[in-house]
């Protein structure tokens, strides 16, 4: 009977759990508040603002009006998509939370959804003035004239360099250009006696994160794609191999791999830039945080401006990171939905946010607020971002692109087989050009009535 | 030669074992532990935090509890279908025998990610989402199960089972007195690994649950998921609080399994 | 009633859950994949117009197809085999007696208790090449992430890892059910180790050996779980998988007409490798 007491004693521990558990059933309130279902993808620092967000307004304004968020973490950006094109499939509106976080890579699959409420709309009929959002912000999620989400956490992308190794290296300050980005890198590498490369000047594979700033500050502002990257239509075509501008930056490219600084890495690459085994990379401003906490105290760290292209590619960078859906779930929530994101997009909370994560604040009002002042003077590296973004033109916007993944791959697969391979730019803005365009022409396809 | 062998098993079991002990020394790191350069096996300072913080305003005790329920119900419907079928399977003879059992083997060559969105929507109609029932209804069905089942069971010849029915022995009474003990083996390892199959797994529940207090926990424990910021000590204190339950009924199970494997087939 | 009748309809009932289940969950949605992948899909999985083998020509023209299709074909081949012997080996090593020897066979499937989504979470902190305790421990700079070979590598590591602790514990019941008496005998007959094992125990552990041989290469071939939490396809698409690039296409681009299709394809390879070693099985296994 050995066999039955063990059977039994497991059981028992493991049933205890589900005790434990129900002692954790929340009790409800006597006034039933309206609960407004908020499904985002913030984990960690940003998870544990994201928590204090909502906990905040559940205690003053959703008392005072009696609402109740309650917010959902769904995983990664893309595992939230997934969940809510799972609903969107089966044809009903039942089951969609009232709000939606969501980056920039699911617009296309909602944009257009018959149960997605225009932020815009509600922000009217609560009289909301929307100059209070940033215009880059704003044109972030603005589709068709119509700014269809609240820009929640917002980002851009920089330059990430080791200030000590500059100094060891000589140089003065961070590089401008591409050309200036391959002398620097050129300059930091470092060999052991063996010839083996203990310090990379610079890491990245440039895929649509980075070639949307790459080719898009070209000639002022340039689109990836027709259709301005897809924020007035569909895109049906690429347009960086007609308008050169891959092919120009494709050429820089290459000679900043020719100097050998360069290290082909897709992943980690901020270990590798904490390790100070690359000198430079580059990355969302919203890293910041973790970048400074994981650098700790090997080495100085310095950010700058993302590098041009060249001398002539003034645009500078374009607001990236994620937004804030309303959605049409039959439960009539969205005046209490909108008041909420009113809330959580105040200049107050919007200051709160960028204090705790790095994502700057959307509010235009939070700039100028002198708590806000006080915060970039103590910590001067988030004020570059800030300048940054400020110097940009609104105009130059991320792209909506079908198979975003797809495309994804297509670049980084493409770039590394012109460098390893040693084609040359042209076939390789060719063969990218035909690629991506078969993605579009399949969305135009699938989206035909 | 002799003492080459326990050598070398010894050296390979630990190797296999490595990710768990580590994974249980990581969960006491502190965030300096898991980025220092060269890496660390074992922690500067042992600390709780991560323990504390993988419980703070999370609902990791709730998504456990769905787990164990889910794979509890998952397993007892999974085995006694399995082994109903395979009984059918290794004793009875009727039309088209055959042709059903390729038929239910058969869906083990089905790839069930391909299955995802339609099974979704199968689901949706039977109003199954955020349900238990909903979470467990695609691993059901273990033509694997059945098909190790069977082969047991055709062990024990069909003439002995007719001798026994004509006896008045039942269906049920010959399976429970005779069948399961008999292959009691197989059945422990295959309720185990039913029970860690439905426990473990992930893409279903994740997308068959959208309320948070129906989540299980390997959903669930991808939420600590801060491994972006390469903050992972509330991930190790999870997986290690998760496995080790799990690890205790293995380790105790398994001298269950042994000893009924040893008197059952060396006859000793 | 016919009591006859009932003895008769009687295996039919009890099968009826398990029927009912492989319908309903198996074959219903896998017939509806097949036929949708000959139909040019909306992007919310509405058929829109018949298209025959347009998805198909589409499909195998595309370079994105051809990495995976490579790349599962590679899996699978450098998989199956280390995962056997791997197997085989821990097994043979692990059948002996006394403390060290339960204790060594407790450690190898210990791995069977990790949920795959922790574990593939476990690798990904351990192999991380600038922090994790791997390049460390190993004295070495293997960018386990970056470079195409070492990410294949890593997935046919973490792949035998998930698998080990269950084909273990078959095989190594299977081991000790070779009755020790016929061992005694072949030793004083003055059998070697490897006379043992080829003409003793590899016969009798056979028909456990295919199944582990099976279930690995379905396995393989199927692999997408690992792939999406461990490499999600890169670097440069070298671990993109078949079924990982139908969850691609299906989920994340919505474009179900291509994820059919590939599920398809998937279908009927799996089916021809399996149907080549049924084949196999009939004619060595049972009839030797």
């Amino acid at each position: 009977m050995k066999k039955t007491a063990i059977v039994i004693l497991v059981l028992t521990t493991l049933f205890s759990f589900s005790l434990f558990a129900q002692g954790q059933k929340e009790t409800p309130s006597e006034e039933q508040p309206k609960v407004i279902t908020w499904w985002h993808y913030g984990s960690g620092l940003a998870g544990e603002a994201t928590d204090a967000i909502v906990e905040e307004f559940n205690d003053t304004v959703g008392k005072e009006k009696n609402i109740r968020v309650q917010a959902v973490y769904q995983g990664k950006a893309s595992d939230v998509l997934t969940k809510l094109k799972a609903i969107f499939q089966s044809g009903t509106n039942n089951g969609l939370p009232d709000l939606v976080q969501l980056d920039g890579s699911g617009v296309l699959d909602i944009r257009d959804n018959e149960y997605l409420i225009s932020m815009e709309e509600l922000a009217k009929e609560d009289g909301f003035d929307l100059s209070e959002i940033l215009d880059s912000a704003r044109l972030s999620v603005t589709y068709k004239d119509q700014m269809i989400a609240m820009p929640f956490n917002s980002s851009t992308i920089m330059l990430y360099y080791n200030k000590s190794a500059f100094d060891e290296a000589g140089i003065s300050r961070p590089p401008r250009t591409l050309d200036e980005l391959a002398q620097a890198a050129a300059k930091l590498k470092k060999t052991d006696a063996k010839g083996k490369v203990v310090r990379y000047g610079f890491a990245n594979v440039p895929t649509t994160y980075e070639l949307i700033v790459w080719l898009g500050h070209q000639n002022r502002v340039s689109y990836l794609t027709d259709k301005k990257n897809g924020h007035t239509g569909i895109p049906t075509k690429v347009l960086f191999h007609e308008n050169g501008t891959m092919v120009n930056f494709l050429t820089k490219w290459k000679d900043l791999y020719a100097t050998g600084s360069l290290e082909n890495l897709t992943s980690d690459v901020n270990g590798a830039f904490a390790s100070g085994r690359v000198a430079m990379m580059v990355g969302s401003t919203s890293n910041l945080s973790t970048i400074i906490r994981l650098v700790g105290d090997r080495f100085e760290l310095g950010v700058a401006n993302f590098p041009m292209v060249d001398e002539n590619a003034t645009g500078g960078v374009n607001v990236g990171g994620g937004a804030i859906y309303a959605l049409d779930n039959g439960l009539d929530n969205n005046e209490q939905a909108w008041q909420f994101v009113k809330f959580a997009t105040s200049k107050e909370q919007q200051l709160a946010w960028h204090i705790a994560t790095g994502y700057f604040p959307v509010n235009a009002q939070t700039y100028t607020m002198k708590e806000f002042q006080t915060h970039l003077e103590a910590n001067p590296l988030y004020g570059v971002a800030i300048r940054q973004l400020r110097e940009s033109d609104p105009e130059l916007q991320g792209v909506w692109i079908p198979s975003a993944y797809q495309v994804y791959y297509a670049f980084q697969t493409g770039i590394l087989k012109m460098l390893v391979e040693d084609r040359t730019p042209l076939e390789t803005s060719k063969s990218l050009e035909k690629e991506i365009n078969t993605y579009l022409e399949d969305y135009v396809r699938m989206t035909q009535q | 030669m002799k003492k080459l062998v326990p050598i070398a098993a010894t050296i390979l079991s630990l190797v296999v074992v490595f990710p768990i002990l580590y994974a249980i020394s990581a969960s006491f790191f502190s965030f300096s532990d898991f980025t220092s350069i060269p890496a660390r096996l074992f922690p500067a300072d042992p600390t709780l935090t991560n323990y504390t913080r993988a419980f703070a305003g999370t609902h990791l005790a709730r998504f456990l509890a769905n787990s164990l329920i889910t794979a509890t119900l998952g397993t007892i419907i999974r085995m006694a279908i399995s082994i109903g079928s395979a009984y059918v399977f290794a004793f009875y003879t009727f039309k088209g025998k055959n042709l059903l059992f390729v038929i239910l083997i058969a869906t083990m060559l089905l790839p069930s990610d391909a299955l995802l969105i339609e099974n979704y929507i199968t689901i949706r109609t039977l109003a199954l989402t955020d349900t238990y029932l909903g979470i467990i209804s695609t691993s059901l069905l273990a033509p694997v199960h059945l098909f190790l089942l069977r082969q047991y069971f055709r062990m024990v010849s069909r003439e002995y089972r007719e001798a026994a029915i004509i006896e008045g022995c039942s269906d049920a009474r010959f399976l429970m007195t005779l069948l399961i003990p008999i292959s009691q083996s197989v059945i422990i390892t295959l309720t185990l690994q039913s029970f860690t199959s439905i426990f473990n797994d992930y893409l279903w529940p994740l997308l068959v649950t959208n309320n948070v207090s129906m989540r299980t926990v390997q959903v669930g424990i991808t939420m600590l998921g801060f491994s972006e910021n390469l903050d992972y000590g509330p991930q190790f204190a999870a997986i290690t609080l998760l496995m080790t339950p799990i690890l205790i009924a293995f380790i105790l199970l398994n001298k269950n399994i042994k000893e009924s494997v040893s008197t059952r087939f060396t006859g000793r | 009633m016919d009591k006859t009748k009932i003895a008769k309809a009687r295996p039919y009932i009890l099968l009826l859950p398990a029927l009912t289940l492989a319908f309903l969950f198996a074959y219903r949605p896998f017939f509806r994949t097949i036929v949708n992948s000959l139909y040019n899909l909306s992007i919310i999985g509405k058929r829109l117009s018949f298209v025959g083998f347009d998805n198909y020509s589409r499909l195998f023209g595309s370079g994105s197809f051809q990495d995976s299709l490579s790349n599962t074909l590679r899996f699978t081949l450098y998989f199956v085999p280390t995962n056997l012997i791997i197997c085989l080996g821990a097994a043979m090593l692990a059948n002996r007696k006394g403390k060290l020897a339960s204790l060594n066979q407790i450690f190898m499937f210990l791995p069977m208790a990790v949920a795959m989504s922790s574990s593939m979470m476990l690798f990904k902190m351990m192999f991380n090449p600038s922090i994790g305790i791997m390049n460390s421990l190993l004295k070495a700079d293997i960018q386990w992430f970056n470079d195409p070979k070492a990410a294949m590598l890593l997935l046919v590591i973490a792949g035998v890892w998930l698998d080990i602790g269950f084909d273990f514990l078959l095989l190594v019941s299977a081991l000790r059910n070779v009755p020790t008496s016929l061992i005694e005998v072949a030793r004083i007959e003055g059998a070697n180790p490897w006379q043992l094992f080829i003409s003793l125990q590899l016969p009798l552990i056979a028909p456990t050996l295919l199944f582990v041989l099976i279930t690995s290469i379905k396995d393989a071939m199927l692999i997408s779980a690992p792939v999406l939490l461990l490499t999600e396809g890169g670097p440069f698409r070298s671990t993109q998988t078949l079924v990982y690039q139908m969850y691609l296409e299906g989920f994340k681009s919505g474009n179900y007409a291509l994820g059919s299709a590939i599920a398809t394809v998937v279908f009927i390879l799996t089916f021809a490798i399996m149907l080549l070693l049924l084949r196999f099985e009939q004619r060595r296994v049972y009839y030797q």
